[in-house]
């Protein structure tokens, strides 16, 4: 493949630039058995490259103040760098080399190793962080969403060093982006196959391309839940399904949908279950930006002797998305939510290099938000309605909490699950 | 006490309902939240510049004219309740908070923020109320506005309910923290890793030149892959997963942390290195300095993009009588040299004067 594209978002920082270097390698292109191989190959990548080793990398890095991250998340892998611009000129071609001439030494791939595998063993202290995967292995299982980007123990454990140095060489491969955002000096301003760091990228054409993540949903299943036991104070919940992507049409319809839910302290979740019932401290609607099925996911915890109401509240609010329309209030809430959304992520160069990289790797315009900023207006509660009746009407559950009190939740998900059929039916 | 009003607030004033607050912030394309502290409680309002003036009238009236209705009160008692059994259920907040009881038994750093389930259900509308009155006051408030066009929002600021509030009667200095050094160990249930976290005690934030001085510190103990520790432990030795140190600048008495996660049976080789590193430390080298003033500086100058956090910074110097620009700490860093460093810092950092935990997943000490 060609260089990556370059975008250039030139704003008014301290002095501060933000580049992202998005890559179409993320962990839904990790292969069966190899779950955490891109994420382990992105963290790889900052120790060693081109002609600095990993302490001399750390030391430019750390030398200039600077802060340098790669990691892959589901749809891509990103490396991020943020200095000053008098620093620019020595740390921006690292991204290119650590994309072209990663060193990869076998010392480094243990230590990272071996460090994921003990981030993965204390993620097990988190009831949240049970609770949200048992959802997402119950509803994606072995499709590229099914795991976490960090991956799992048993694939991590016998990956070999010599499959990391095979998925480094497709990295260059595939279309990129690079984003500059902030200040930087005038010299930045010419072509990228000038810069140090990125002339060696291959121009050779692409043997390899990743496809679009695979969801089957031809494949829906019986099962609707999943319990883990823990003896916890609280019952962590987790409703949600697998919907479309981010650039489908109704994308910005489920947004306004989430924004009505779980964004801020007016939203649904918050004024239903915290001001009105008291039943949970953290409340909230979650729907990442996906080029597949995206997860739109409903969460609260709640001690084990009120769980009970909190889950009766949770599927209540998810029912009447696709039972009631917005009324004309709810509606202008929602859009002037959604729109605040987008400024308060707009507001440093990283974020603002962040979402145009993402744009670029969905295959979405630059002028996207734009678009959505317009399109919002003319969407209607009915458009909202509708989307959800297309989308939401199969919601799956997670709990994790003390055994004692999922008996209960489990009995009433049954009940409930029971009852929407019955209304189906009649 | 402090942190459930800071909850209250959000419940209503006496021209406000309850929630109307929220819908109106959020109806104008903004966002509000706030953050209760072991020395102040901040709320905060994000606001496209146009609708600035009536969010500033809104929050005023929010903060400093709460409703504090009984039914609202003991609802909200419920939500707090929910977040203190969230924390519970998380081990690395219960360990930090184990270990801060430990090392400030007779200070309020020593007590959670959050509170205690009990103490919250002895509170009362009525004490709330006397409590936001005592507290609430002028001289212990501070407005800062950070933004396009904040300048022009002076003038609504000298006729708002802030310019006729009165100052806080005098009241005896709280005391400052005596930190209480010891060793001690705990099993924690659900806890996958061990963890060993260690506490020191140093100046208060208002001795910037200090507070410069631990940073910079700290930053060449345990930030990034070149500081002493996380290159020793995690690096070179392997011994270690997560190594942490921070400067918490506080009021009365700031506070330093180190925090490290490593498989149970390694804490013997952690605590062993960590000893080493710090009873005789070598000199920091030229190259160590410059990079940790680096990373000191650049940090600071990074947090100048937000808007929000130049708001924050603003008026938590202003509010303890800190009148500087925000850049002006960083004067302090070059009067930092290796030498004083060692006789200063790395004196104060040792081990003998930490108070420190050592937790372990249940079964495994």
């Amino acid at each position: 493949m060609p260089l990556p594209v370059l975008k250039r978002l030139p704003m008014r920082t301290p002095g501060v630039m933000a580049a992202k270097l998005l890559l179409p390698w993320g962990s839904a292109c990790d292969a069966p058995g190899e779950r955490g191989s891109h994420q382990l190959l992105a963290a790889c990548l900052s120790r060693g490259c081109g002609p600095l080793d990993p302490l001399q990398l750390a030391d430019r890095v750390e030398g200039r103040g600077a802060g340098l991250r790669s990691d892959a998340h589901e749809d891509g892998l990103m490396i991020s760098l943020r200095c000053t611009v008098e620093d620019v000129d020595d740390l921006l071609p690292l991204l290119g080399w650590m994309v072209t001439e990663p060193h990869l030494p076998l010392d480094q791939f243990e230590l990272e190793r071996s460090l994921s595998l003990q981030a993965l063993q204390r993620q097990r202290e988190d009831p949240f962080q049970i609770g949200i995967e048992s959802w997402r292995k119950l509803v994606y299982r072995d499709s590229g969403y099914g795991h976490d980007p960090l991956g799992v123990s048993a694939d991590l454990e016998n990956l070999a060093p010599e499959r990391l140095r095979e998925l480094s060489l497709r990295l260059p491969q595939g279309p990129a982006v690079l984003v500059l955002a902030g200040c930087w000096p005038d010299e930045l301003n010419g072509e990228l196959n000038e810069l140090s760091g990125f002339r060696n990228w291959p121009a050779s054409q692409s043997t390899e391309t990743p496809q679009d993540p695979v969801f089957d949903w031809s494949s829906d299943n019986d099962v609707t839940l999943v319990s883990t036991a823990m003896e916890t104070e609280q019952v962590v919940l987790n409703l949600g399904q697998a919907c479309c992507d981010h650039g489908h049409a109704d994308d910005l319809a489920l947004r306004l949908l989430q924004s009505h839910l779980g964004s801020g302290m007016s939203s649904l979740l918050f004024q239903r279950l915290r001001e009105e019932h008291g039943v949970a401290y953290d409340v909230g609607a979650y729907l990442p930006a996906r080029a597949g099925a995206a997860p739109f996911l409903l969460h609260a915890s709640s001690s084990a002797d009120r769980a009970e109401l909190a889950l009766t509240l949770l599927l209540d609010s998810w029912r009447e998305l696709s039972e009631r329309e917005l009324t004309t209030a709810e509606m202008d809430l929602a859009r002037a939510k959604y729109r605040g959304q987008m400024a308060h992520a707009s507001q440093t160069a990283s974020q603002r290099a962040d979402r145009s990289a993402q744009l670029h790797g969905l295959g979405l315009a630059d002028d996207h938000d734009q678009r959505c900023l317009g399109r919002v207006e003319t969407l209607t509660p009915k458009h909202l309605r509708e989307a959800a009746e297309r989308w939401l009407k199969q919601p799956r559950l997670s709990l994790c909490g003390p055994p004692s009190t999922l008996s209960r939740l489990e009995s009433l998900w049954e009940r409930r699950q029971s009852d929407d059929v019955s209304s189906r039916s009649s | 006490m402090a942190h459930f009003l800071e909850h209250m607030v959000f419940k209503g004033s006496e021209r406000l309902g309850a929630g109307e607050f929220d819908r109106a912030i959020e109806a104008l394309g903004g966002s509000s939240n706030a953050a209760t502290g072991f020395d102040d409680v901040h709320f905060h309002v994000l606001i496209p510049p146009d609708q600035a003036p009536l969010a500033l009238e809104l929050l005023l009236d929010l903060v400093l004219n709460p409703a504090l209705c009984k039914e609202a009160f003991e609802l909200e008692r419920d939500v707090v309740l929910e977040e203190i059994a969230q924390y519970e259920d998380q081990p690395d907040e219960r360990v930090l908070q184990q270990t801060l009881t430990r090392a400030c038994p007779f200070h309020a750093y020593g007590r959670p923020i959050l509170g205690r389930p009990e103490s919250l259900r002895a509170m009362t509308p009525d004490s709330m109320r006397r409590f936001h009155q005592r507290r609430y006051r002028g001289s212990d408030c501070c407005l800062a506005i950070s933004g396009c066009g904040a300048g022009t929002l002076r003038q609504c600021t000298e006729t708002s309910p802030l310019a006729g509030l009165p100052a806080a009667p005098s009241s005896s200095a709280q005391s400052l923290l005596e930190l209480s050094p010891g060793r001690h160990c705990i099993e924690v249930e659900r806890l996958e890793s061990a963890r060993m976290l260690m506490v020191w005690s140093g100046a208060a934030a208002a001795d910037q030149c200090w507070v410069l001085g631990a940073d910079l510190a700290t930053t060449l103990l345990g930030e990034g892959r070149r500081s002493r520790l996380v290159a020793r432990l995690r690096e070179e030795l392997q011994i270690a997963e997560t190594v942490d140190m921070d400067l918490t600048s506080l009021e009365r008495g700031s506070l330093i942390t180190l925090e490290i996660s490593c498989d149970p049976g390694q804490l013997d080789a952690v605590e062993t290195c960590i000893q080493d590193e710090l009873t005789a430390p070598e000199p920091f080298s030229s190259m160590e300095l410059d990079r940790g003033r680096q990373l000191v500086g650049k940090g600071l100058r990074y947090a100048l993009e937000s808007s929000a956090q130049v708001a924050s910074m603003s008026a938590s110097h202003r509010l303890w009588g800190r009148e500087q620009a925000l850049l002006d700490p960083l004067i302090h860093l070059q009067s930092w040299s290796s030498e004083r460093l060692q006789a200063d810092l790395m004196q104060q950092l040792q081990p003998g004067r930490a108070c420190t935990l050592i937790a372990t997943p249940v079964g495994r000490s």
